[in-house]
C-alpha cells in the first residue's frame, strides 16, 4: 500500500507513532500529578479553614470534591454518601474517563488553585509570551548560529580561533547566571534596561504603538539571556560537524573534480545541519514553559511559573492542563522536523521505501 | 528612576518616528506605526545616518536598536494584547497621577467576586477600596472607627450600628440595612459563603431606625448568642465583612437559580456596583489598576469634601519579593508590605519605614513552632519546656530576620502596643524560659532524658530512662519560605547544642499545609493567629491553647493545631478552655488582665508552642521617590497598614505629590 508515494507512507507512519505517543503522554499527564500524597483540596481547605468551625469546613470540602470532580454524584447531582455520612471519592478510573473526555472536547477544566478560572484561560495568557520570547530566540539563534558555525569550519584561521572559544564560553554560562549578570549590569548598575515585567506598570495591554514599543524595550534583556546561550550551543555544534564534513571522502572528491567552491559549501551546509534540525526540533517542543527561569529573574510573564506554581499547589487540572500542551509541542515540533528531515535526507525516505 | 527612564523613551521613540517623517518624507503616520516592514527599512537608513552629538545619543540609539530588534517581533504576536474589563480608553497612567502599591495580591488575579474565598486585590476582605464594611479597626488607637455605619453601643446581648444615611452604591442607589442584612445572612443561606460561621455567635440581626442629627438613620442590631458569648469574635468578622449590593447580587442569585457554586463563576470584573473610593478599572495577569471615583459617597461625609489623591492606584504583580524591593527603590513602586531584608541599607535609595531605627515595623504575630503534645517525648512538659529554654531568641532575630523583631520575651501576650495592658513583666520573670542551654541540659536530665553524643562529640540520638531510643524530631517547614528555613537552621542548631535530637524537615508547601490541621508532624513552623484583629490577644491563645473543638489526630482541628490539652485525658487542665470561654465576654479590665495573666502564666508553664520572633501582619515600606507624607513614627495619622487596608485608606487622602 502506497508503495508509490514513499514521503506520504513515511509521514503517515510516523504520524501514527507520534499519535501513539500523545495518547500514552496525556495518560502520564493524569497519573503523574496523583501519585503524590498531597491533595489539592486539602491544600485549600488548609489555607482558608483556621479559625473556622468544623461544619463549615466541611460544606467548603464537599463544594470543591463535587466541582472538581473527585466525588461521586447521583442522578441528581448530590453527593452520594457512606454510612458515617462522608462523601465516597470517585475512583481513578472514573476521573480518568471523565479526564479524557474533557481532553477530547478541549475543555482543560477549572483550575483548582485559581479558582473560577478556567486552564484554558490561563493557559492562553501566559502561552503567547512564552512564544514571543522563545520563537524568536530559538529561530535567530539557529540560523545565525549555524551560519556562523559553518563559516568558523570553513574559513578556520583567526575567525574561529576567536569564535569557538566565545561560543564556548557563551553556551556553557547557565541561563541563570547569563539572565543574573545582565540584569545586574544593564538594569541595575547601568539603568539602561528594566528589570522586571513584560513591560512597564503603567501602561495596559493595547494594541498600540506605545504598548509594543514598550513591550520591546522590556523584551531586550530577557531575549539577550536566551538568546546568545542557544547561538552559541548551534555555533559549536555547526563547526564541529562542517570540520568533520569537510573531511569527509565526497568533500574531497569534488574538490578534486574542480566543483565551484560554493556548490562545495552548500553539499557541507546540507550534511552537517541535519542534526542541528533535530537539535532545533528539542528546543521547539520545550518552549512551553521552558523560559522558566528568565521568568524568575525578571519576572517576566508565561506559562514557567505557571507550571511551577500549578505542581507545589498539586492543582490536576493546571498541571494537565499545561503538560497536555507541552506534550502537543513537543510531539508537533519532532513530527514538522521528521518531515523536514525527510525531505532534506533522502536516506531517510529511501529507507522508509525500502522497508 | 524608572518612571523618568519610561518617559524618556517615550519621548525618544515620538522623536525617532518625527525624524522618519521629516526624513523620508513620509506623511502616512499610521502607516510608520502598523507596517513594522515600513519601519525597519526606513529607520535603518536614518540610523546610517552620521550621528553629531554621540554621547546621550548612543544612549537613544542603545535603545532605539532594542526597539527596532524587537519591535517586529512583538507585532507577530497580537495574542498578547486581550484587553479586560468594562470599556476602557486610557491605557497608559501618568506617573503624579498614580500610586504603586504591591504585596497584596500574588499570582494570576483570579476573581473579583466578593463572595468568594479568596478574591483579588482589591477585593480581598481587609481591603476596603471597591467594597466597604460597617467599620473599620484602628490598629493605632485599637478604636472601631466608623466607615459605612458608626458602632452605637455595645452590651452583653446586643452590638449596635448606626448606619450612614449618605452611604450611596456607585449607581447611586442607597446602602441600606437591606444591604448589610444580606451581607450577612448570605451566611445562613449559603453554608459555604465566606464568613458563614458569624452565625455561630450571633443569633439575629434586627433593623430599626433612629434620631440622627436633624434626620433618620437606621440601626442594625446583632444578638450575640447564648451559646458562644463572644462578642471578640463577632467583632473580627465584622472588620472583615464586606457589605455587598444586595440588588445586584440578588438578581445574579436568581440568574444562576440559587446555585451558589455557579454563583461564584461570575468573576463580577465588569463595571462592579462598589460603594468604596475606587473601583477596578482594568486587570491583566501583570498588574491590577483601580480608577479613583470622584462621586464617592464619603468624599463629603468622611473627607471634608476631598478627594483621595492618587487617581489611580495599580498593583504590580511580581513573581517575588525581590523585584518589588527592586521596584521600590527605583522608586517605580511607592508602598510595598512584603518582606525586605535589610530595610537599613534601602534608605539611600528613598526607601522608609514606620520607624526610622531599629526594628523599623510594628510587630502584631508570633511565628512560633507549634510542637505535637500527642507524640512522644514531646508530651512531656518538662522536654518542651527544655526546648524554650535552648533556644537563643537575640541570634533568631538578628540573624534570620534581620533585627526586625524587639525583644522576644516568654509568653505569647506582646509587651508593647495594645496588648502592653496585660503583660506581666513579674509574670514572665518567674515562669517564663529565657534562653539558658544550661538550663535547658538541666531540666532534661532532671526528667530522665540523656543524650548519646558519637566519636566526635556531636549528638547522635537520644535515650529516656528506660534506655530507650527517642526517635529524632523534625520541624516541619515548607521549602522556598526563606525566612522560616533560616529561622527554623538556627533552631535547629540551638536545640542540638543543648542535646536536643531535632532536625530541619523542609517539605513541600502542599505537604505543609497538608499535615497543618491533621497534625501529622512532629514540629511546625506557622504563625497561629497571624491577622492583626480586635480580638487579640484573645484570638492568639485561643488558636494555640483552646480544645474547643477537639478532633482526634488524623481528623482536622481548625485551632491548636499541636493538640495541647486532650479534654479526655486525665491530664486536661480546664481552666485553660474556661478562661478562654470567658475573656471575649468580660467587659472589667481589672477581671481582663488577670484572666491574660493566669492564661499567660499556663503557657509558659506548659509551653505548647515554642515563640520566636515578634512580626509584623504586614511589612510596611514606602518610596520617597513619588509620593511623600506617609504615615511615620513621628507623624502617625494612619497606622501602618497598607493604604488599601482598614485605616490605612486615610494615607491616600494624606499623601502629597513630589514636586
Amino acid at each position: 500500500m502506497l508503495k508509490k508515494y514513499p514521503t506520504t507512507r513515511y509521514i503517515l507512519r510516523s504520524g501514527g507513532w507520534y499519535f501513539l505517543t500523545f495518547l500514552v503522554a496525556i495518560s502520564v499527564n493524569f497519573v503523574l500529578p496523583r501519585l503524590g500524597k498531597a491533595n489539592p483540596v486539602d491544600i485549600i481547605i488548609a489555607k482558608h479553614g483556621a479559625g473556622k468551625t468544623q461544619h463549615a469546613i466541611q460544606v467548603k470540602e464537599e463544594g470543591y470534591l463535587k466541582e472538581f470532580g473527585l466525588v461521586k454524584l447521583d442522578p441528581d447531582g448530590a453527593i452520594v454518601r457512606d454510612a458515617d455520612g462522608k462523601p465516597v471519592r470517585s475512583s481513578l478510573w472514573s476521573q480518568y474517563v471523565s479526564y479524557l473526555g474533557m481532553c477530547l472536547r478541549g475543555d482543560l477544566g477549572t483550575s483548582f488553585m485559581n479558582y473560577p478560572k478556567k486552564v484554558s484561560e490561563i493557559v492562553i495568557e501566559a502561552v503567547a509570551w512564552d512564544f514571543a520570547l522563545q520563537l524568536p530566540a530559538i529561530i535567530l539563534g539557529w540560523l545565525l548560529g549555524n551560519i556562523l558555525g559553518a563559516l568558523a569550519a570553513y574559513k578556520r584561521g583567526v575567525f574561529d580561533y576567536l569564535f569557538f572559544p566565545l561560543s564556548l564560553l557563551v553556551c556553557s554560562i547557565p541561563f541563570f547566571a547569563f539572565g543574573m549578570l545582565l540584569k545586574y549590569q544593564f538594569g541595575i548598575v547601568w539603568p539602561i534596561f528594566p528589570t522586571t515585567g513584560g513591560y512597564a506598570s503603567n501602561i495596559h495591554y493595547s494594541f498600540s504603538w506605545e504598548f509594543f514599543s514598550n513591550a520591546s524595550y522590556y523584551y531586550f534583556l530577557p531575549f539577550m539571556s536566551i538568546f546568545p546561550v542557544l547561538l552559541g550551543g548551534y555555533a559549536i555544534g555547526m563547526r564541529s560537524m562542517g570540520i568533520y564534513e569537510l573531511g569527509t571522502d565526497y568533500i574531497r572528491y569534488a574538490s578534486y573534480l574542480g566543483i565551484k567552491e560554493n556548490r562545495i559549501i552548500s553539499y557541507v551546509f546540507r550534511n552537517a545541519m541535519l542534526p542541528q534540525l533535530t537539535g532545533v526540533a528539542l528546543n521547539l517542543g520545550n518552549m512551553i514553559g521552558g523560559a522558566l527561569i528568565a521568568e524568575i529573574i525578571f519576572s517576566y510573564p508565561g506559562l514557567g511559573t505557571t507550571i511551577l506554581k500549578a505542581i507545589q499547589g498539586q492543582d490536576y487540572t493546571l498541571i494537565q492542563g499545561t503538560a497536555l500542551l507541552v506534550a502537543i509541542m513537543i510531539i508537533a515540533a519532532n513530527f514538522t522536523v521528521d518531515i523536514v528531515i525527510a525531505i532534506f535526507d533522502p536516506r531517510v525516505k529511501a529507507g522508509m521505501a525500502g522497508a | 528612576m524608572q518612571g523618568y527612564h519610561v518617559e524618556k523613551r517615550g519621548c525618544g521613540i515620538k522623536k525617532c518616528l518625527k525624524s522618519i517623517i521629516r526624513y523620508k518624507g513620509l506623511i502616512k503616520y499610521s502607516k510608520v506605526i502598523y507596517n513594522n516592514y515600513i519601519i525597519m527599512i526606513k529607520t535603518d537608513r536614518l540610523l546610517n545616518k552620521p550621528e553629531s552629538n554621540k554621547k546621550g545619543k548612543k544612549m537613544k540609539e542603545i535603545k532605539r536598536y532594542s526597539v527596532l530588534f524587537t519591535a517586529c517581533l512583538c507585532l507577530v504576536f497580537p495574542g498578547c494584547t486581550k484587553k479586560k474589563g468594562g470599556a476602557v480608553d486610557i491605557t497608559s497612567f501618568p506617573r503624579e497621577k498614580t500610586m504603586y502599591l504591591a504585596g497584596v495580591q500574588w499570582g494570576d488575579p483570579t476573581t473579583f467576586n466578593p463572595l468568594d474565598q479568596n478574591p483579588s486585590f482589591p477585593v480581598w476582605f481587609p481591603s476596603n477600596l471597591m467594597y466597604e464594611h460597617l467599620v473599620i479597626h484602628n490598629t493605632l488607637t485599637n478604636k472601631i472607627d466608623p466607615l459605612l455605619a458608626r458602632l452605637h453601643s455595645q452590651t452583653d446581648s446586643v452590638i449596635s450600628f448606626v448606619l450612614n444615611p449618605a452611604a450611596r452604591w456607585s449607581d447611586n442607589t442607597p446602602l441600606t440595612s437591606i444591604d448589610v442584612k444580606f451581607s450577612y445572612e448570605i451566611g445562613k443561606r449559603y453554608e459555604d459563603a465566606p464568613y458563614g460561621y458569624i452565625w455561630d455567635y450571633i443569633d439575629s440581626i434586627t433593623v430599626d431606625t433612629i434620631a440622627e442629627g436633624e434626620g433618620k438613620a437606621e440601626r442594625v442590631n446583632f444578638y450575640i448568642g447564648k451559646e458562644e458569648d463572644n462578642p471578640l469574635a463577632i467583632l473580627d468578622v465584622m472588620i472583615q465583612t464586606v457589605i455587598m449590593p444586595s440588588h445586584i447580587m440578588e438578581a445574579k442569585i436568581k440568574e444562576c437559580n440559587n446555585d451558589f457554586s455557579k454563583l461564584l463563576q461570575d468573576k463580577m470584573d465588569k463595571d462592579p456596583v462598589v460603594s468604596g473610593p475606587y473601583t477596578l478599572y482594568v486587570y491583566s495577569n501583570e498588574k491590577v489598576v483601580c480608577k479613583r471615583r470622584d462621586d464617592y459617597w464619603g468624599v463629603a461625609v468622611l473627607y471634608q469634601n476631598r478627594l483621595p489623591k492618587p487617581e489611580f492606584i495599580i498593583h504590580p504583580i511580581y513573581k517575588s519579593n525581590e523585584h518589588a524591593s527592586i521596584a521600590l527603590q527605583k522608586g517605580e513602586l511607592d508602598f510595598s508590605s512584603d518582606y525586605m531584608p535589610r530595610i537599613w541599607m534601602k534608605a539611600k535609595a528613598g526607601v522608609r519605614t514606620w520607624y526610622s531605627s531599629a526594628p523599623y515595623f510594628v510587630p502584631a504575630v508570633i511565628p512560633m513552632i507549634t510542637i505535637n503534645c500527642t507524640r512522644y517525648p514531646l508530651n512531656d512538659k518538662a522536654f518542651r519546656r527544655a526546648m524554650a529554654f535552648a533556644i537563643n531568641y537575640k541570634n533568631v532575630n538578628e540573624l534570620a530576620f534581620d533585627g526586625y523583631s524587639p525583644d522576644v520575651k516568654p509568653g505569647i501576650i506582646l509587651p508593647f502596643g495594645i496588648e502592653k495592658a496585660y503583660y506581666a513583666e513579674e509574670d514572665v520573670q518567674r515562669h517564663g524560659p529565657a534562653y539558658n542551654p544550661e538550663m535547658a541540659k538541666k531540666l532534661l536530665a532532671d526528667a530522665g532524658y540523656t543524650s548519646v553524643l558519637d566519636k566526635e562529640g556531636k549528638l547522635d540520638y537520644m535515650i529516656n530512662w528506660k534506655g530507650e531510643r527517642i526517635p529524632t524530631l523534625y520541624i516541619k517547614v515548607p521549602t522556598g519560605w526563606s525566612d522560616f528555613e533560616a529561622m527554623v537552621k538556627l533552631v535547629t542548631k540551638d536545640l542540638r547544642a543543648a542535646g536536643i535530637d531535632v532536625r530541619e524537615g523542609a517539605c513541600d508547601e502542599s505537604l505543609y499545609y497538608q499535615s497543618q490541621m491533621v497534625g501529622d508532624f512532629d514540629l511546625f513552623m506557622d504563625t497561629p493567629a497571624g491577622t492583626l484583629s480586635p480580638s487579640l490577644p484573645w484570638s492568639r491563645f485561643q488558636s494555640i491553647m483552646s480544645a474547643r473543638n477537639w478532633r482526634p489526630v488524623g481528623e482536622r482541628m481548625t485551632e491548636n493545631f499541636g493538640r495541647y490539652n486532650n479534654p479526655e485525658e486525665p491530664g486536661y487542665n480546664t481552666t485553660v478552655d474556661s478562661l478562654l470561654r470567658i475573656i471575649p465576654a468580660l467587659s472589667d479590665e481589672a477581671e481582663k488582665i488577670q484572666a491574660y495573666r493566669a492564661l499567660n502564666v499556663i503557657f509558659m508553664q506548659d509551653q505548647p508552642t515554642l515563640p520566636l520572633v515578634y512580626r509584623p501582619e504586614y511589612f510596611f515600606e514606602f518610596s520617597i521617590k513619588g509620593w511623600t507624607n506617609f504615615p511615620t513614627e513621628e507623624n502617625p495619622y494612619a497606622p501602618p497598614q497598607s493604604p488599601c487596608f482598614g485605616a490605612g485608606r486615610n494615607i491616600l487622602w494624606e499623601i502629597t505629590l513630589k514636586k
